[in-house]
């Protein structure tokens, strides 16, 4: 982990508890009562995901990579916790997030291709880089110009070596990783307590029985193997998913932070058992039509 | 989207204007003075548009976009302090403390109208300072990658700070090769000679190299290794730059394989062998000790070890920041731990101390003084330029 996650503007800025999280969100829709009544919205992470979606599809042709996704989505998430959705046009919002993501990450792309692409992926009538440009100013400006990110896949990378873990733990562990941007986590929790609740998770799993994506009732199984390691180190579990226990208990890490982190993910994967693409869609279209965000 | 942006913070209500004092590739910077209760003066730096004269939002340069989070993101007393960022109306403000001096007027001071040397103490508090600051950012992962006596600002109270992070990067795990982003950094006479020769994947220790031709700079106040540049042919393809390659040569000889084993994998080390054909002086080059010993004379080093001379400690210090081998080159961090900076006497955080030289304040022109709608960015030269002092060449190519 890099040393200067501790200085960070995203530990500093960026990194809320739950409750402040909630305040925030709360303040943010109590300012448009109206439109939050008028315009209801799918849970967010079914939001999230559908966004995930989106955004793979624009990415996908320019052979965009994760982690300018993952910024992405972080932007996005951050964006709408100060900016109540309804006033914006989510396609717009991605597309730009997306762009400056990519100029952040070093994966430039021209401000052309990403409106082509945009185009592409939504019934969106707006056709003009400028869009895109100003919608940029936008992000820059509620971000506070706080546009650089610490993600847990570099966290990841030193656990590996560290755990020796295998190529499929590893790919298990990055694709939790990858899901963990569709919820709340990266506002919560530091990328390292991420990257060691993904490794737990893949661990315990065993990737070759679970395959992907991830279940919910297997991930119930980790967290009482968490469990375990709070109450007494040493009983029950597996060799492997023992070795890794003992270190969790011996370690500085949070416990209750890992603990919280699967929770989360859990939740998420029995959440994903309902998602719809078309009612995301159907009612992000209702709001945007209605009041004239795309033009 | 919605209402379109919003400016929140305006630039002329925030500060007063107070002239303009130069302009660069980037843009355009002003000195101004704090309004509405804001005590002080600052450096406001105006990013110019992509296209001149453009009208609307075209999308914000790679290049602008990294310095604005780099700047949002770092702080260190060695590195000038961002006050704040303000977007306004399709144009980015910066705004920085204000430094009196940089490390180019303080050379320029020691030219004229006579030389006199930079008091050794100066110069070894102007270093130890400066690798404080390079040593932070280094530790964060960005490589400054631009460092040169016009980017370093020293103030009116002798502190030392790192500036313009235009080209600065973060170097841990880059998508692409850095090379392929942009095609060349540093200004010539600093660049190290592993980018001379092509590396592709570079690290921290460029950083290093330009240390050493700024520490040789304020020893002899000139530029070390001053070299012609060599302008990019019609195809852009990236020259091989032979000029600035021979100025080191003739100095520190050639490079070898034995002192840098990787050397023979460098893209252009062909191209090496082919500059000793003809020139006599890459057969007996100077020699770093010979050059070192021969700058203390011709600026009237006082002789003897002590703190008025930079002495031995100093030499070999100068060594290990100027070799070839980037892996051997020293970090910044070691370069700190040397024995120049302990024997005799420890460097003062303040660069002038003990020194009874006055340096003249920042020139600032009046004629363009409305930052909002001032003319086209980077068109007019007034004021002090950043890097036209004593000729010096152009410095970067824009970004491809």
């Amino acid at each position: 982990m890099a040393a200067s996650y501790w200085e960070s503007t995203q530990r500093k800025y960026w990194t809320f508890t739950k409750q402040q999280l909630t305040l925030e969100r709360k303040k943010v829709e109590e300012a448009e009562r109206n439109l939050v009544t008028m315009y209801p919205l799918p849970d967010r992470r079914l939001l999230s995901i559908y966004f995930y979606h989106q955004l793979s599809k624009m990415a996908r042709p320019l052979g965009i990579r994760q982690q300018p996704l993952a910024t992405a989505q972080v932007y996005v998430r951050r964006f709408y916790t100060k900016v109540e959705i309804r006033r914006t046009n989510p396609a717009l919002v991605l597309a730009t997030a997306l762009y400056l993501a990519c100029k952040m990450e070093e994966y430039p792309q021209h401000i052309r291709m990403i409106l082509a692409e945009a185009r592409h992926c939504w019934d969106t009538s707006f056709n003009d880089i400028s869009k895109i440009g100003e919608c940029e100013f936008t992000l820059i400006s509620e971000m506070n110009s706080q546009l650089i990110l610490h993600h847990p896949y570099r966290s990841l990378a030193e656990l590996q070596t560290q755990f020796q873990l295998t190529q499929e733990e590893n790919a298990l562990a990055w694709s939790i990783i990858n899901d963990h941007y569709l919820t709340d986590l990266p506002l919560l929790h530091a990328p390292h307590v991420v990257a060691i609740t993904a490794m737990f998770l893949a661990v315990v799993l065993k990737p070759t029985q679970s395959g992907l994506p991830v279940h919910a009732a297997g991930a119930t199984n980790a967290l009482q193997a968490l469990g375990n390691a709070r109450n007494s180190p040493t009983q029950g579990a597996q060799n492997r998913v023992q070795k890794l226990v003992d270190w969790l208990a011996e370690s500085s890490v949070d416990m209750e932070a890992v603990v919280e982190c699967t929770q989360e993910l859990i939740s998420l994967y029995e959440v994903w058992e309902s998602y719809n693409d078309k009612t995301c869609k159907d009612q992000i279209a209702k709001f945007v039509k209605a009041r004239g965000l795309d033009k | 989207m919605f209402a379109g942006y919003q400016t929140k913070k305006r630039v002329n209500e925030r500060y007063k204007i107070v002239g303009f004092i130069s302009s660069g590739t980037y843009g355009r910077v002003y000195k101004a003075e704090g309004r509405n209760g804001r005590v002080g003066e600052f450096a406001i730096k105006k990013f110019k548009p992509d296209k001149e004269g453009e009208a609307q939002y075209t999308g914000i340069s790679q290049s602008a976009i990294r310095e604005m989070a780099l700047c949002t993101e770092l702080s260190h007393p060695n590195v000038v302090h961002t006050v704040e960022i303000i977007l306004e109306e399709k144009c980015i403000f910066i705004v920085f403390e204000y430094a009196e001096h940089d490390l180019l007027q303080i050379i320029h001071h020691h030219n004229q109208p006579q030389r006199q040397a930079i008091p050794a103490r100066t110069i070894k508090s102007i270093l130890y300072q400066l690798l404080q600051g390079l040593v932070y950012l280094h530790r964060n992962w960005v490589m400054h990658r631009d460092l040169k006596p016009a980017n370093i600002m020293v103030t009116s109270s002798g502190k030392v700070k790192i500036g313009d992070l235009g080209l600065a990067r973060l170097f841990y795990k880059p998508l692409q090769s850095l090379f392929t982003g942009d095609k060349v950094v540093v200004t010539i006479w600093y660049r190290a000679p592993e980018l001379l020769l092509g590396s592709r994947h570079y690290t921290p220790a460029v950083d290093l190299w330009a240390v050493g031709c700024i520490f040789a700079e304020l020893l002899s106040l000139r530029p070390i290794f001053k070299g012609e540049e060599a302008k990019m042919d019609s195809k852009k393809t990236v020259p091989f730059q032979r000029n600035q390659m021979q100025k080191i040569v003739e100095i520190m000889g050639m490079p070898s394989k034995d002192r840098w084993p990787l050397l023979t994998a460098m893209p252009e080390y062909g191209q090496l062998s082919s500059l000793a054909t003809g020139n006599s002086r890459f057969h007996r080059p100077q020699g770093l000790d010979n050059w070192y010993q021969t700058c203390l004379k011709n600026n009237q080093y006082p002789p003897g070890a002590g703190p008025e001379n930079p002495g031995s400690d100093g030499f070999q210090l100068l060594q290990q920041l100027l070799e070839y081998d980037p892996q051997k080159r020293l970090t910044a961090e070691k370069a700190l731990l040397h024995p120049y900076f302990s024997n005799h006497e420890k460097p003062s955080e303040n660069c002038f101390e003990n020194s009874k030289i006055k340096y003249p304040v920042r020139r600032v022109s009046q004629e363009d003084n409305d930052i909002r709608t001032s003319s086209l960015p980077g068109t007019k030269r007034s004021g002090l330029p950043d890097d036209s002092l004593i000729g010096r060449p152009a410095k970067r190519l824009k970004e491809g």
